[in-house]
């Protein structure tokens, strides 16, 4: 599903801004210079890293790592570097949030669709494919990664949030101290503050519906991420389901935030904070408070 | 493991550097920014030299932790020009005497009189405070006072809202009462009282006040991803001193039309019959209000209709929308159309005749008598790059009404009634941090 289009560029007053579409979100590049030669590179350095990224941990093709690892059927498979780093995060991640992050969880999508309906799949069928769910059940020797057939893996937690902070650092790399915005689908990495010291100012949607305002945050540096998805959602029994779902029952976690946003040193840290928050559900905010971490709930 | 294990923030903070690498430097947010500051400038003027209103408003929004929020506003205005005093239009040159009482002013024959010694400077004030009360309840309180050279406004209110479901419903409760004082120029002339020569005062009283109250209950509901609705009702008594203290209205020969005429025994005074207006001293109005916002994509439409009843035998209809189009991302143009009318109050009268016997309550204000008008208009407006936002916007105002056939008497008949009313409206905002 990439969808590699065009890359935009404009100049916008004091400085130049890029948009393209990468993993199925409007993404933009804030650079601050005047030079659209640098803008440029900024710019096509970005968008390189979100398709790259996007090409070789989408779940939905069938000539990437994730695909060889989800149809190896029980055989051990060797993968590289880059992938092993984000299996590595993927196990802190895990470890973090008492099991109940887990990147083979996404196997319960074929249970749940979160469509604004009132489907609610009965606990035999969730039973069911809970036997394919559980990081404890796979062997991972880095970088050797062995899985029972049927299981599968799904970096959609982590793959943007870790793009936008990969961007942002290979545009330092090449580029220098710049001062720029990397943003994917409102996942935000600010590198370098501005020469004058003023923030960048970045929209965050808190809310899906409109007229509920979009939040400005004032960021010099920095990482923003939002999780959860007031779009996604059943209705059951009264009852609002997020599109959440704990990896320890298979159920949508009870009486989690619409949305939660997060700023942290990096883009990663913001994504993964914001994600264990709405797993903690109703103690969601305590949990924030505990981390001391500026954020955001809706 | 504890959901709120310290060594969480060291934990992954190590698991993301060994993901990204080393050098990854604090975040820093603009927490330091925390006053919003809007300002607007706001140019109003109605054609043939009526009312000019220049007005600039600066407001001042500081947020602390946990939503709590003060807002500050002031607000300059200047008012000139003329108005209509309410005297119909005659075959001839009226004089009238000046809400001061001391001076004298000419209106050419066939005009619709205007009393030109319109001019005004109003400041005010106000100051607001906004919290959480519990977790899903916010309270707001709030002061206002504005001071002009005839009227001194002194207000409070107090808000309530709570969420519902997940917060997508919000109800919410308000109420605001205000003590006005009204001092005009020469003194409140007695109502239906009559409008008599230069230098005499005998029909005129000192200040008066009125009190306002309003109530207001309001639900807003998401309906959906793309579209919210709001609804609110919303209830005002006003009591006290309700007239316009300069507004007339002329006594006419029963079969003619004409004004009465009068000789001023000292020479300089009204050269027709006129009475002060008198209006009753309550007026209880309810009004229903429907706003809708959908999102059409990136553009944002916005319809809103408003019903107001009053015991004054007024109601009247607004609708209005607006389409928000952004152009890029960092502009938008947004052009807006809005349709207003109303009926006239039961005692609005054009003109008196001299052969009834005078009512207790009448006025010719046109703003009390049967009228249509449509404000079409554009906004433009855009963000720089340091997050401030700036707009423009322009707005045509045309109202025109009429006068119920029943009132026109005789040669009234001939003669324009019911003035047009057309305006310019011209703003411009900027809102930036601090």
């Amino acid at each position: 599903m990439v969808t590699e289009q065009s890359l935009e560029i404009m100049y916008s007053g004091d400085h130049w801004v890029a948009r393209f579409t990468a993993m199925a979100s409007p993404c933009e590049v804030l650079i601050e210079t005047r030079e659209e030669c640098i803008a440029r590179r900024a710019a096509a350095i970005a968008s390189q890293c979100a398709w790259s990224i996007e090409r070789k941990f989408s779940r939905y093709r069938d000539d990437n790592i994730v695909h060889r690892i989800n149809t190896a059927s029980g055989a051990p498979v060797v993968v590289d570097e880059e992938t092993a780093k984000l299996l590595d995060f993927s196990d802190a991640l895990t470890h973090m949030s008492g099991s109940r992050f887990d990147i083979t969880s996404g196997v319960l999508r074929r249970a749940w669709t979160f469509d604004g309906s009132d489907r609610i799949p009965s606990q035999e069928t969730i039973d069911e494919i809970l036997r394919y769910v559980g990081w404890h059940k796979v062997r991972w020797e880095r970088p050797r990664l062995r899985m029972r057939p049927g299981m599968e893996i799904d970096f959609g937690g982590i793959g943007k949030e870790y793009a936008v902070d990969a961007a942002a650092r290979l545009i330092e790399i090449e580029l220098g101290r710049i001062s720029c915005v990397v943003n994917l689908g409102g996942d935000i990495a600010v590198r370098h503050p501005r020469a004058d010291g003023a923030a960048w100012r970045v929209g965050v949607e808190a809310a899906a519906a409109p007229g509920s305002p979009i939040r400005t945050i004032g960021l010099r540096q920095g990482g923003v991420a939002t999780s959860g998805d007031s779009r996604r959602f059943l209705l059951a029994n009264g009852r609002r389901y997020s599109h959440i779902l704990d990896a320890r029952t298979g159920w949508p976690v009870p009486d989690a935030p619409r949305s939660v946003t997060v700023l942290a040193d990096t883009c990663t840290q913001a994504g993964a904070l914001s994600t264990l928050a709405i797993l903690q559900g109703a103690n969601a905010r305590q949990f924030l408070i505990g981390q001391r971490v500026k954020f955001w709930i809706q | 493991m504890s959901d709120n294990d310290p060594s969480m923030a060291a934990t992954l903070a190590a698991a993301t550097c060994a993901l990204l690498g080393a050098g990854n430097a604090s975040a820093a947010d603009d927490e330091g920014d925390r006053w919003s500051i809007d300002s607007a400038l706001l140019y109003y003027g109605e054609a043939d030299n009526r009312v000019q209103d220049i007005s600039a408003a600066i407001s001042a929004t500081r947020d602390f932790d946990d939503e709590r929020k003060l807002t500050l506003s002031l607000t300059v205005d200047t008012l000139t020009g003329a108005s209509p005093s309410g005297a119909i239009a005659l075959d001839r040159p009226q004089t009238f005497t000046s809400p001061s009482g001391n001076k004298t002013y000419v209106t050419a024959a066939g005009k619709i009189p205007l009393d030109d010694t319109f001019l005004d400077t109003r400041y005010a004030a106000t100051a607001s405070w906004t919290q959480p009360l519990a977790r899903l309840y916010t309270f707001s309180a709030g002061l206002g006072f504005s001071t002009e050279y005839d009227y001194t406004h002194l207000g409070a209110n107090f808000s309530l809202a709570r969420d519902f479901n997940k917060r997508n419903t919000t109800l919410f409760a308000g109420v605001a009462w205000s003590q006005d004082d009204i001092d005009p120029v020469g003194g409140a002339p007695i109502p239906m009282s009559q409008m008599l020569d230069a230098g005499d005062q005998s029909h005129k009283l000192g200040s008066d006040s009125k009190t306002v109250l309003d109530l207001l209950v309001g639900i807003t509901q998401v309906l959906g991803r793309n579209t919210v609705l709001r609804v609110n009702y919303s209830f005002s008594d006003a009591s006290g001193y309700l007239n316009d203290p300069y507004k007339i209205v002329s006594v006419v020969d029963p079969l003619s039309g004409d004004t009465l005429l009068r000789s001023p025994p000292s020479g300089a005074g009204p050269t027709g019959v006129y009475l002060y207006e008198s209006r009753p001293d309550s007026r209880l109005k309810h009004s229903v209000y429907a706003e809708l916002k959908h999102s059409l994509g990136r553009p944002v439409l916005h319809v809103a209709y408003r019903f107001m009843t009053d015991d004054w035998g007024i109601d009247s209809h607004t609708a209005d929308a607006r389409l928000r189009w952004p152009i890029g991302a960092a502009y938008f143009v947004e052009p807006q159309l809005r349709y207003y009318t109303q009926n006239e109050a039961d005692f609005y009268r054009s003109s008196l005749r001299a052969d009834e016997p005078v009512p207790q309550y009448a006025s010719a204000d046109f703003r009390l008598g049967s009228f249509d008008a449509v404000t079409a208009g554009v906004k433009f407006g855009g963000t720089t790059s340091r997050g401030g936002e700036w707009s423009a916007r322009l707005e045509y105002y045309m109202q025109s009404g009429d006068v119920p056939s029943d009132q026109i008497i005789g040669n009234q008949a001939r003669r324009e009634q019911y003035p047009d009313l057309n305006a310019v409206i011209v703003q411009f905002g900027y809102k930036f941090r601090m």
